[in-house]
């Protein structure tokens, strides 16, 4: 075969492959939707209606916001986080713990493209979790400043955190440490991210804790879509925000080249 | 694809040189092994438990780092080039492993569909293989619905739905009853007959051995003992029959 048909049928077979896998994980992602789906929906609605309800009456404007709109866009960054997150490395890790992993590692497929569908997986759930949760939520709120720059601070939520998913679901070997990443890291990091509070109002040394994790600059560029209002400059955030992209994309297809934890 | 990636007259389906492999744990499971399996040969690959069978054919298949050593499929390097390697390779493992999350012919077609079947050929190919197999009737079950010989042979189906070149099978008929395992010894001969296809086997069976195999090499603390035809390796050994040989091949 000559060189060039046979780069081109290579092409073929990494597409085609791709394509697969990625929709084996959609399609898990859909066909489990009352686990994957519907519980962060009713989640991000309870706390918009907690917060955004109850206490909105209280608190009335942050930054010169309506609570309820203020709370949204983190609401919305803590979705898509932590079901990208939990997505991939779910996925990853039961292929890996079950043993099917041996289905994908065996395959032609490059490392990247490996990544790229166990990632598109989580990006699915995230996007589609968080877009139901705006779809109920934006028409009782005064709608969306800038929404390109609203979806792209999303869309980098999705890609640093289903990433993130993919270099768990290969790092776990049980359950409890898989859970430990949700639990303790991502979780608390996303709490104190500046969802709920503007991060000025806050004493040091807090506001410059908060400034150092990167899931705030998620938000307040989320929010700076949603709302116009924004802590750190817009420019910034999507910096920082891509930063992290960058590195955590490179670290996952790294570690499945290496075959770390995957292959003895 | 997978037929037209071989490079022109090459005689070894698998060709390893000097491999060697230690684990994490400090255990040397190959010591400089070197093989040649003929193209379109049937070989039997024999050993103890622990004699370094299944870290050869993980390494073969990219199941297992490769990190000395040289293993070629067809001419491509299993590493450096190893996306051509395995479009050549289908490897039914040892252990039965299944996506549960798909049904017996999903996981057929996804497997067909990452080594760069269409989905339509994928899909042939998977109803093909659930008939010669037998497995038409559990097309929409999950793997975990299936007997343990069912899973059996839709692992071995699995191996063969992007019509490897090489097929790899470890220790295929463990844990599968007589009936069976004679109907998988007619198929994997006529596979290997029809298809031209190279077929590198393991297992403890050593009358399946004898029954399959053209060549068959002898494995031992994770190198080749020797390496040779049913007679030459009975003539070389002696004894009637193969166990005989292998028996006291082994010591």
């Amino acid at each position: 075969m000559r060189p060039r048909a046979d780069r081109r049928a290579l092409r073929t077979v990494e597409l085609r492959g791709t394509i697969a896998l990625a929709g084996r994980e959609a399609r898990r992602v859909l066909g489990l939707w009352t686990q994957t789906i519907l519980p962060p929906v009713a989640t991000a609605i309870l706390l918009l209606a907690i917060f955004g309800g109850a206490l909105g009456d209280r608190l009335r404007q942050v930054e010169g916001v309506a609570y309820p709109w203020f709370i949204l866009p983190g609401l919305l960054v803590m979705t898509v986080a932590g079901q990208s997150f939990a997505n991939a490395a779910t996925s990853l890790f039961q292929a890996k713990s079950e043993g099917y992993i041996e289905d994908v590692l065996t395959s032609p497929l490059r490392h990247w493209q490996v990544a790229l569908s166990y990632m598109a997986g989580g990006l699915l759930r995230g996007w589609l979790a968080a877009g139901v949760v705006a779809a109920i939520a934006v028409p009782l709120t005064e709608g969306v400043r800038r929404p390109a720059l609203a979806l792209a601070a999303l869309a980098l939520t999705g890609v640093i955190f289903s990433a993130l998913g993919v270099l768990t679901g290969v790092w776990a070997e049980t359950f409890d440490q898989h859970a430990f990443v949700a639990n303790l890291v991502i979780t608390p990091l996303a709490l104190v991210a500046g969802v709920f509070y503007a991060v000025q109002t806050l004493a040091e040394p807090w506001s410059t804790l908060t400034r150092l994790d990167p899931i705030f600059y998620l938000v307040d560029a989320t929010r700076a879509g949603f709302t116009g209002a924004h802590e750190a400059p817009v420019a910034a955030s999507l910096g920082v925000a891509a930063g992290v992209a960058t590195a955590v994309v490179a670290a996952a297809v790294g570690v499945l080249a290496r075959g770390w934890r995957l292959k003895p | 694809m997978n037929r037209e990636a071989r490079p022109a007259r090459e005689d070894a389906a698998l060709r390893v040189e000097d491999l060697s492999k230690t684990y994490a744990d400090g255990t040397r499971a190959l010591e400089r092994l070197s093989l040649h399996v003929p193209a379109g040969s049937f070989f039997g690959l024999l050993g103890p438990n622990g004699s370094g069978k299944t870290t050869l054919i993980g390494m073969a298949s990219g199941l297992v780092r490769a990190p000395e050593g040289h293993i070629r499929i067809f001419g491509h390097d299993a590493v450096a080039d190893y996306q051509r390697a395995r479009l050549l390779v289908g490897l039914a493992p040892q252990e039965v492993h299944l996506d549960r999350f798909l049904s017996a012919r999903g996981v057929l077609v996804h497997h067909g569909r990452y080594f760069g079947l269409s989905k339509g050929a994928a899909g042939r190919r998977a109803d093909e293989l659930l008939s010669v197999l037998d497995l038409r009737a559990k097309a929409g079950a999950r793997p975990n619905r299936l007997s343990g010989g069912m899973r059996r042979r839709l692992l071995i189906a699995r191996a063969l739905v992007h019509r490897p070149r090489l097929v790899i099978l470890d220790e295929p008929t463990a844990g599968v009853d007589l009936a069976l395992r004679h109907e998988l010894w007619r198929y994997l001969a006529r596979l290997h007959r029809e298809e031209e296809t190279t077929v590198l086997l393991t297992t403890h069976y050593l009358e399946e051995a004898e029954a399959l195999c053209e060549r068959i090499a002898f494995i031992r603390g994770g190198a080749i003992l020797a390496e040779g035809g049913v007679a030459e390796l009975r003539a070389r050994f002696g004894g009637a029959r193969l166990e005989d040989a292998y028996t006291r091949a082994m010591g």
